[in-house]
């Protein structure tokens, strides 16, 4: 029972018959920074609610640093929020602000004006402390409140999207400055955002929240490089991972010989798996990434199509490309890329980084190559026509 | 609608020329209603000052000897007591109106607002039909109600219905303005170790300051103004509010002493007047809120 | 917010008290009253129950018959001037003029102070024998006319001094007017719409919760009208200003008959509520809201 963990056990949420959390378990362990990231609606702010106590469960216990809070109210949980719209009292001032809780607890004046003191100091709040908030820039606010977390001093800091209300700029600086803190304090974090980058840039440990279900739980890269489902897959990685059914044409000694749905040519892909996982003829869903996909001489390729759009950022080039047949493909290339739209081109991959998903969706084994970068990016592009 | 925008495209000459005339219009509308509106007001205090006969000769508002004959006279009533007794009588009843029908109503609305409560939707529903609700169907059981508890001739019944927010529009107005108040910084106080009613004292009612003091001065103008519940409740002459003391009046003074009661009438809304310039903005926004964001 | 059924109990109980002890009580009360032939004077288990006696009394009452005639005719004609004009000036102020925080509070002081007895005093010098209003028309050259003593004419200051207290339904237009986005202007103007047309397609459509909102507020409250009357003209002469509420407070307090004056207030009440419930009604067809509630959408956040 190290002190500042948190455990979620078989938590689940209902309002009235809208189920918003099944069964939800998750172990924090002290010090992590955890991102709890999903599309709208998946329930990750009811998450944090509930740890907050904002909300209470339907089923399951909360503990924080080894104590059941299930039912302890959100004062006493040691917890502190950072809210979306950062909630500062308006009528209070910086200082009054960060110190209400303590004076809230009843702490002694000279306390509290010292740890506002410290507080404002860690995040160079210190002229503004007598300002009311509405003087103050969505970032200095934004600052405020995750001040006023600081001064509670709790076994746990909640986020709920707190960058979100900021313009692009400002929320690439405060996620710095979140993760600065995090460093800092060594304090554990549970951070919730539909934002993958910060999930991806921040997480020490991400968990995937779908339709209030945990999705998978693991380290960024981990999640990125092995994704248990097809949710996880397609939810992680910009742009998005290209999904082509498929189905499985025949089994040799630890691998599976793959066929896309409607290919006239090209040979099977050959993945290496165990054969036991999944039979002859099972429809299955092939999964790339736009990053390992290169383009390769129609004839000799896996897919092929015309390019409809070619988008160029400069480092890299996105281009999309509509095999027959099939949706529509994201391939990212190197910003110097010479292809343009209407070009036909065909499509390769390497097959140690394909992703494998069965009819319900779960992965069938992983990539063999999931440690590193693909060799994609310096591959000979042919255009054909 | 931006006249300048509207009239851009027409040519510039005739332009100019329908835009002056526009302008000239409008403003003579504005004006003459304008006047007309505050003619009976300029025309009583006006009158408030001038001897009995003049009022009578002239239509001009202003005195031409002006005197406080009205105000000297006026204020010693044709009664036993003065007019400050009366005036202190209508503040005996209206303080105490006032204070319980904010909190009632805040608490009330508070409930309304953030709770889950079982039946709230037809709680709710009633609430806005009280509104609606011809009063005069409840005066004669509230009156027998009242004259059984032994209340009558006193101010209780003047003032104790308004501690149960007895008053559905003050509620919705404060309902109304707390939804649109952001809940997170009521949960922020809530992590911060408050219960619900530390954080409506804390947090929501500083923050719909507006709203409380919208409420405060409709409750204040609507009480200075009612006539009907004191002149059922009330049957002392040494417990009338104003209102009943300026109808005592006319009707003592019938044609006589204009000044005397026109002096009384202006100190009588001078509260009103006074209050209404300080913080028109509130009364604008209490008297909207429930209707255009609604 | 918050899920505590008991706590949320306890902030609403002081309503829920004041519900049942001084509206529905009272309310259903007042119905059965009406069908007594309780007096004033009397204890209270003096009453005794006499069936629809009172109801069928009224229609053989002359005096309720003239009260309700004069009651519908105030009603009517108040109502849609006031609204009209309410409009109107919101309209005429709601171009970018300056002064108009000045001519809006002007305009709006009126309705503040129009329920006074003070402000009931003062019309009735304003129209009287002598008042201010004939002295105008002598100045002019025309004949006095005995304002408060000719049933028209009386009926027409009462209704007057309603009009007067048109501000805080312009108020309220003001603000529908001005949450009208200008986008909207812009565009129609785009489409080739001129002043009028504007108005008409624009303005009152999106206008029209408001004018529901102020349609209500006005009926129900000129069915109520009392001050006004009771102190201006006493509800003479000839009963020409005899609204029902006069009626009832009479019949209650002057006459004693409970029973009677209880019946003419359910009338009251009935009539009120029809108007309600006809305005509720017919609203979804010219009521038009351009953002759909979003109640459920707001309960479904939480």
């Amino acid at each position: 029972m190290t002190r500042g963990g948190l455990a979620l056990e078989g938590l689940c949420k209902r309002f009235g018959s809208v189920e918003i959390l099944r069964d939800v378990q998750l172990e924090v362990a002290p010090g992590d920074l955890i991102v709890v990231v999903g599309p709208s609606g998946c329930g990750k702010s009811t998450l944090l609610r509930l740890v907050a106590g904002l909300e209470t469960p339907s089923a399951g216990r909360i503990r924080i640093g080894g104590r059941d809070v299930t039912a302890v109210p959100p004062a006493e949980r040691g917890i502190a929020m950072v809210f979306q719209s950062y909630a500062l009292y308006p009528h209070m001032t910086v200082a009054q602000n960060m110190g209400f809780g303590l004076k809230m607890q009843g702490r002694p004046k000279a306390e509290i004006a010292e740890r506002v003191a410290r507080a404002a100091q860690i995040l160079q709040l210190g002229e503004y402390l007598d300002r009311k908030p509405r003087a103050l820039s969505g970032g200095q606010r934004q600052r405020v409140a995750i001040g006023r977390a600081i001064v509670r001093d709790p076994e746990i800091f909640l986020f709920d999207e707190p960058l979100s209300n900021l313009d692009a700029a400002l929320r690439g600086q405060m996620r710095v400055e979140i993760a600065r803190l995090h460093a800092q304090l060594g304090a554990t974090m549970l951070y919730v955002t539909h934002d993958q980058v910060e999930a991806m840039t921040l997480a020490s440990t991400i968990v995937i929240l779908n339709a209030g279900r945990v999705e998978q739980v693991g380290a960024p890269m981990e999640l990125y490089r092995r994704p248990a489902n097809r949710f996880v897959a397609g939810f992680l990685g910009a742009p998005r991972m290209n999904f082509v059914p498929a189905h499985v044409v025949s089994q040799s000694p630890g691998a599976l010989l793959i066929g896309l749905e409607g290919a006239t040519h090209g040979s099977p892909l050959r993945l290496v798996r165990a054969t036991e996982a999944a039979q002859v003829g099972m429809p299955v869903t092939l999964g790339m990434r736009p990053e390992h996909l290169r383009l390769a001489d129609a004839a000799a390729s896996l897919l092929h199509g015309s390019v409809t759009l070619v988008e160029r950022l400069g480092s890299e080039t996105l281009v999309y490309v509509k095999p027959e047949g099939a949706e529509q493909i994201t391939v990212k290339l190197d910003g110097g890329s010479a292809v343009a739209r209407g070009d036909l081109v065909g499509l390769q991959v390497d097959a140690a980084h394909c992703h494998l998903f069965g009819p319900d969706g779960s992965a069938i084994g992983a990539p063999s190559d999931a440690t590193g970068q693909s060799a994609a990016a310096g591959a000979n592009v042919r255009v054909a026509g | 609608m931006n006249v300048a925008a509207a009239t851009a495209a027409m040519p510039a000459e005739t332009g100019r020329g329908r835009r002056a005339l526009q302008l000239l219009l409008r403003y003579g509308v504005l004006i003459g209603v304008g006047l007309l509106m505050l003619y009976p007001l300029l025309w009583m205090v006006g009158a408030s000052f001038k001897p009995n006969r003049e009022i009578f000769d002239t239509i001009g508002f202003w005195p031409h000897s002006p005197t406080l004959e009205g105000y000297r006279e006026g204020w010693r009533t044709g009664t036993e007591h003065t007019f400050g007794t009366y005036l202190a009588n209508t503040f005996k009843i209206i303080v105490p109106k006032v204070i319980v029908t904010v909190i009632s109503s805040v608490l009330v609305a508070y409930g309304f607002a953030r709770f889950r409560i079982p039946g709230r939707r037809i709680l709710f529903a009633l609430l806005i039909a009280t509104v609606l609700l011809p009063k005069s169907v409840l005066l004669i059981p509230q009156y027998l109600m009242f004259r059984e508890l032994g209340w009558l001739d006193t101010f209780l019944p003047l003032y104790v219905p308004a501690a149960f927010a007895t008053e559905g529009f003050f509620v919705f107005m404060i309902v109304q303005f707390m939804r649109g108040c952001p809940v997170e910084m009521e949960e922020a106080a809530v992590i911060d170790g408050c219960n619900s009613l530390q954080t409506l004292v804390y947090v929501v009612v500083p923050v719909i300051l507006p709203a409380i003091i919208s409420v405060a001065l409709f409750q204040f103008m609507w009480s200075m103004n009612d006539f009907l519940q004191p002149l059922i409740y009330l049957s002392s002459v040494e417990k009338y509010p104003v209102s009943l003391a300026l109808k005592l009046a006319i009707d003592v003074t019938e044609a006589t002493s204009w000044n005397q009661v026109l002096a009384m009438s202006t100190i009588a809304v001078l509260p009103s007047i006074v209050l209404f310039y300080a913080a028109q903005k509130y009364f604008v926004e209490g008297i909207t809120v429930g209707s255009v964001k609604g | 917010m918050y899920e505590n059924r008991v706590a949320g109990v306890a902030y609403v109980l002081p309503f829920i008290f004041g519900l049942a002890a001084f509206t529905l009580f009272p309310f259903v009360a007042s119905l059965l009253l009406s069908f007594s032939d309780y007096q004033l004077q009397d204890p209270i288990d003096a009453a005794a129950f006499v069936g629809a006696e009172n109801y069928s009394a009224m229609f053989a009452d002359g005096t309720f018959r003239k009260s309700l005639g004069v009651t519908f005719l105030y009603v009517f004609v108040t109502v849609p001037l006031k609204l009209a004009f309410a409009l109107f000036i919101a309209w005429v102020l709601n171009f970018r003029l300056r002064g108009i925080g000045f001519f809006r509070t002007a305009y709006y002081l009126p309705s503040i102070l129009g329920g006074s007895v003070a402000i009931a005093v003062v019309w009735r010098y304003v129209f009287a024998g002598d008042g201010l209003v004939n002295q105008a028309f002598e100045l002019f050259g025309a004949e006095p006319v005995n304002w408060l003593g000719e049933p028209g004419y009386a009926m027409f200051s009462i209704v007057l001094l309603r009009l007067w207290q048109f501000g805080s339904a312009m108020v309220i237009f003001l603000a529908g007017l001005q949450a009208i986005p200008e986008d909207l202007y812009e565009a129609a103007r785009l489409d080739g719409a001129r002043g009028p047309r504007i108005f008409v397609s624009i303005t009152l459509p999106l206008l029209t919760p408001i004018i529901f909102f102020n349609f209500i507020m006005q009926v129900v409250q000129a069915f109520q009208e009392f001050n006004g009357p009771y102190v201006i003209t006493g509800g003479g002469p000839l009963k020409a200003t005899y609204l029902l509420p006069l009626m009832i407070y009479e019949e209650t307090f002057k006459y004693f008959n409970v029973g009677y004056a209880s019946a003419l207030s359910w009338l009251l009440f009935v009539i009120v509520a029809l108007f309600t419930a006809i305005a509720f009604w017919t609203s979804r067809y010219w009521v038009f809201y351009a953002q759909e509630r979003d109640e459920e959408k707001r309960g479904e956040e939480k």
